[in-house]
């Protein structure tokens, strides 16, 4: 079933945000409620290309705040299921060292969720 | 906290702040800080609507319950936080604030989780303790409005 998107006050994107999950659209909602500014998966990075420059392997975070300039990506996976994207995190820090990038774990998702009162459950 | 209210006092030697509660939680602190301040100071609160009482509500954007009674344009004013977590709040509070038109701004928290920021452009200049992802209660602190009258900081098994 497609979320239903409110009207963002403060989204900064050109597109109208599609987003993965409840999760991702309540963080957004958080973020417009205080007022931040943020865009939603506005830059893809390239992790790996081969010789002929075709690209293996990319990553898009979930959010960028322009302010803060800062990435953020949610990930609901248990923690013992994130290897795969911590992986991809440590080598988008290898590859781009100036960008600043917040992994928020499951964990960190929950809390926010219990101190916001957020409604993660899949719609 | 008698080392926070010195190192404050210390700060603002000669100038006579205002510290400005955000309510709920940090009165308790507040009140005790206050109180390890030997200079002049002014004090007030502020209340925001929090996200989640705001989404009962049918609320988008943050809301102002209690504004300020101060005015506090020149003057150097310190927000007295129970914890700064992700930084939204104070990072609003900061915001709306600076259109007054202060001469400056601080804050001082009890507790502090800088590994939960999501915004990190705050003037956090004091911090009682850097604490680990735990749930507290007591101290002015609450779980579902309860127990903020106990006179400690207590941990919160679940």
């Amino acid at each position: 079933m497609a979320l239903e998107i409110p009207d963002f006050q403060v989204y900064r994107g050109t597109e109208p945000p599609r987003f993965a999950s409840q999760a991702e659209l309540e963080c957004a909602k958080v973020l417009d409620y205080y007022g931040v500014p943020w865009e939603y998966e506005p830059t893809t990075f390239v992790l790996e290309e081969d010789e002929n420059g075709r690209v293996l392997e990319a990553f898009a975070p979930d959010f960028y705040l322009p302010d803060q300039d800062l990435y953020v990506e949610i990930t609901l996976m248990k923690q013992s299921l994130v290897t795969r994207k911590n992986r991809k995190l440590r080598k988008l820090r290898e590859r781009y060292p100036d960008v600043r990038i917040k992994l928020f774990y499951k964990r960190d998702i929950e809390r926010l969720a219990q101190h916001f009162n957020l409604d993660l459950a899949p719609s | 906290m008698r080392e926070l209210g010195a190192e404050i006092a210390h700060d603002y030697a000669d100038r006579e702040p205002i510290l400005v509660g955000s309510l709920k939680a940090s009165f308790v602190f507040l009140a005790d800080l206050s109180r390890a301040m030997p200079i002049l100071h002014g004090l007030d609160f502020v209340e925001l609507a929090g996200y989640g009482s705001a989404q009962m509500g049918g609320h988008e954007q943050i809301r102002v319950l209690k504004d300020l009674d101060a005015d506090i344009r020149d003057r150097d004013v310190i927000v007295v936080e129970d914890v700064v977590d992700t930084g939204l709040t104070l990072h609003y509070l900061v915001r709306t604030f600076e259109l007054r038109k202060p001469r400056s701004i601080a804050a001082v928290t009890l507790l502090d989780r800088p590994y939960r920021r999501l915004v990190d452009d705050l003037p956090v200049r004091y911090v009682g303790f850097v604490v680990p992802d735990e749930l507290f209660v007591g101290y002015g602190f609450d779980l579902e409005e309860r127990w903020r009258q106990l006179a400690d900081l207590r941990l919160v098994h679940s």
